[in-house]
């Protein structure tokens, strides 16, 4: 579904992804952990089309398309979604009209057609459920004033209502307290299928404990550089990171 | 009749004008003083600070036409219950008169209020500001028929006014003059509606004198949708009594070549003014806001807010200025201007203007000029938001501040225009 094969990156003269391959099936859950600077939220941009990064080498194939040729807005389309660690704040544009003109806006570049009102709605509050949102917050102004816990569940709520065929988590338990992690791993979790991916980056082993992976990779130093089931997670809990970052070294020498 | 003279390339536009002005009706004031004035008062170019932006010599080719027999526009806002009144070229067209008497209130056409009140009208004549722009006294010197609202002491008509003036095909050039008198604590709303054909490429020289007597309150809301060629100078002078509260609201939905001139006098204490606005010139359009507000008097108010943006090669001015007179203590006089370019070769002129010789008061301006956030662009696109819709709901956004002050028609309307002319539907 997603082949990332050799990626190289780079913002301005800064050299940040160096050759990072990795390779996900429809339904699988991946966790990417790494220490900070590593690349982590470089390769969630990248994924989402942000145009700050220069890809000098390597290809990323989405079910099979080249997604490095398309655009950011071309991307939701295919069925990506990037969950951001910081969610913008959009004055004056409400929440719920911002949804209705993504989702018409998917539709029709989809050739599908535009929800009807009613139907809107109701999916509208499905979704808030999932993430325990309320009213006010949809009717407010994108993300203004919201907490940094009501931000990331609006992040959820909006991926609920684009359901993706893959969504990219960047730190999306960063600034959680323990209530928000719960909600916000239950509405991911209900959102699981066998079509659906999920690339999950965090810092933390925590979030994991909810949304159980079915791999783990470690990030360092702009290329995965160790890969393992859902126990590598406690490991790296445990160990820290030193352990594997020095083993590419030693292999080198 | 007066003659004008012709001896310079201005004074041969002054005597086209008003030539074909009176041919096509003009109020029978004294215009004596104005026409004194256009012979001394220099013709604007940009060598002049106030008009360092904006270029008015192309007028004075212009070839003016009288105006042509004109079918009455089709109604706007026609869901909204308003007293009307329409004006056609300068001429009064549509609409009913209401007149209460010598006490009451008078809502009708200024050539009706003339011969029927000559004296309110006068009174109010005199608070114009007609001797310091060449343009101004061009309108003086040969004013047309407008709207006129009179309402007297502890009055407020139940339903808003809606003085329409509409512009024909052709170079025609019309020099409404609106008067609005809200005496003391009484109330009005007034919308000015300024449109016209497509196919008009004259001159729109307009006036509106407003006075709002102590403890009164006017709400006005100038929306200016003119999708032709012709070149619009709106004079708009207010003065103001003790407590009395203006707010103006003035929404440039189209304009090919607009220079709107806002000058409001706080002449009472304890005075409230709130004037916001909105423009999005875009192709080769030129709009320019020049305001000023003159606290006079203690304790007054004001808050002023414009927004807008320029796109494509459009220009954009923005001239705010802020006079507190000395005594006129404990002045609080914010004003906030913000634009977004659109485009590498639009521009935009902003200059807040603060000059403040009392020393007790509270003034503040801000003014920026930008681009979209690139990072809140992003976050739309990320969505499955075309660029085009972005920017649209943006545009939105930004301009909500302003346009959501107007009434939800009116709301409405100028967003389609914008929406049709930026290519948003």
């Amino acid at each position: 579904m997603l082949k990332i094969d050799n990626l190289h990156a780079r913002i301005g003269d800064t050299q940040i992804l160096k050759g990072l391959t990795l390779s996900m099936g429809p339904g699988e859950v991946h966790a990417i952990m790494g220490p900070n600077g590593s690349g982590k939220s470089t390769l969630a941009s990248i994924l989402a089309g942000r145009e700050d990064y220069e890809v000098t080498a390597g290809s990323i194939q989405f079910d099979g398309v080249d997604l490095l040729a398309l655009d950011a807005t071309e991307r939701a389309v295919a069925g990506i979604f990037l969950a951001f660690q910081y969610p913008v704040e959009i004055p004056g544009v409400s929440n719920i009209n911002f949804l209705r003109s993504a989702l018409n806006s998917i539709r029709q570049q989809r050739d599908e057609t535009p929800l009807s009102g009613k139907d809107f709605l109701a999916k509208v509050k499905a979704c808030a459920q999932l993430v325990e949102l309320d009213g006010k917050l949809r009717d407010r102004s994108v993300n203004e004033g919201f907490s940094g816990g009501e931000k990331k569940r609006n992040e959820i709520f909006q991926m609920a209502m684009l359901e993706p065929r893959l969504a990219v988590l960047d730190e999306t338990d960063s600034g959680l307290d323990i209530d928000a992690l719960r909600i916000v791993s239950h509405g991911v979790n209900s959102m699981r299928n066998g079509e659906r991916s999920f690339l999950v980056i965090t810092h933390y082993q925590r979030l994991l404990d909810h949304i159980v992976p079915d791999y783990v990779h470690v990030l360092a130093g702009g290329r995965i550089v160790h890969s393992g089931g859902k126990e590598l997670a406690l490991e790296l809990e445990e160990k820290g990171y030193d352990w594997i970052t020095d083993t590419p070294a030693t292999e080198q020498a | 009749m007066n003659a004008v003279a012709t001896s310079t390339k201005e004074a041969a536009l002054a005597a086209r004008v008003t030539e074909s002005v009176r041919r096509n009706g003009a109020l029978g004031l004294d215009t004596s003083e104005a026409l004194a004035a256009l012979e001394v008062l220099p013709y604007p170019t940009t060598r002049l600070e106030r008009w360092k932006y904006t270029r008015v010599a192309n007028l004075l080719s212009l070839e003016v036409e009288d105006a042509p027999q004109t079918a009455l526009p089709t109604p706007i806002l026609p869901a909204l219950d308003a007293h009307r009144l329409t004006f056609v070229g300068g001429c009064f067209a549509d609409g009913d008169i209401t007149d209460e008497g010598p006490d009451g209130c008078f809502i009708g056409p200024v050539s009706e209020a003339m011969k029927r009140y000559p004296e309110r009208v006068s009174a109010l004549m005199e608070k114009g500001f007609q001797s310091q722009e060449w343009y101004a006294a061009l309108q003086a010197a040969a004013p047309q028929d407008g709207g006129c609202v009179l309402v007297p002491k502890g009055t407020a008509p139940k339903k808003p006014i809606l003085i329409r003036h509409f512009m024909p095909d052709g170079a025609v050039a019309a020099q409404p003059q609106h008067l609005l008198d809200v005496a003391e604590n009484s109330t009005a709303e007034v919308i000015l509606w300024y449109d016209c054909t497509p196919a008009a490429a004259g001159l729109l020289n307009g006036a509106l004198t407003a006075h709002v007597g102590d403890h009164g309150a006017l709400s006005l809301e100038i929306v200016q949708n003119e999708p032709g060629a012709s070149s619009h100078i709106g004079h708009h002078h207010f003065t103001q009594g003790h407590h009395s509260n203006l707010t103006v609201r003035t929404a440039t939905a189209c304009a090919h070549w607009l220079r709107n001139d806002l000058h409001i006098v706080q002449d009472g204490s304890d005075a409230s003014s709130t004037f916001h606005g909105c423009y999005l010139p875009n192709g080769r359009q030129f709009v320019d806001h020049h305001t000023r507000i003159d606290h006079a008097q203690p304790d007054g108010h004001s808050e002023e807010l414009y927004k807008g943006l320029a796109a494509d090669r459009a220009i954009g001015v923005f001239n705010g200025k802020i006079m507190v007179h000395k005594d006129a203590q404990r002045i609080e006089a914010y004003q906030s201007n913000a634009n977004l370019l659109l485009g590498e070769q639009a521009a935009m002129y902003a200059k807040p203007e603060l000059e403040i010789y009392a020393d007790d008061v509270r003034c503040s301006h801000g003014c920026t000029t930008g681009q979209f956030d690139a990072e809140a662009l992003f976050y739309l696109r990320s969505r499955g938001m075309t660029e085009t819709a972005a920017h649209s709901l943006l545009v939105q956004a930004f301009l909500a501040e302003v346009l959501d002050g107007f009434r939800p028609e009116i709301r409405a309307c100028v967003h389609d225009v914008y929406a049709q002319r930026l290519g948003w539907t």
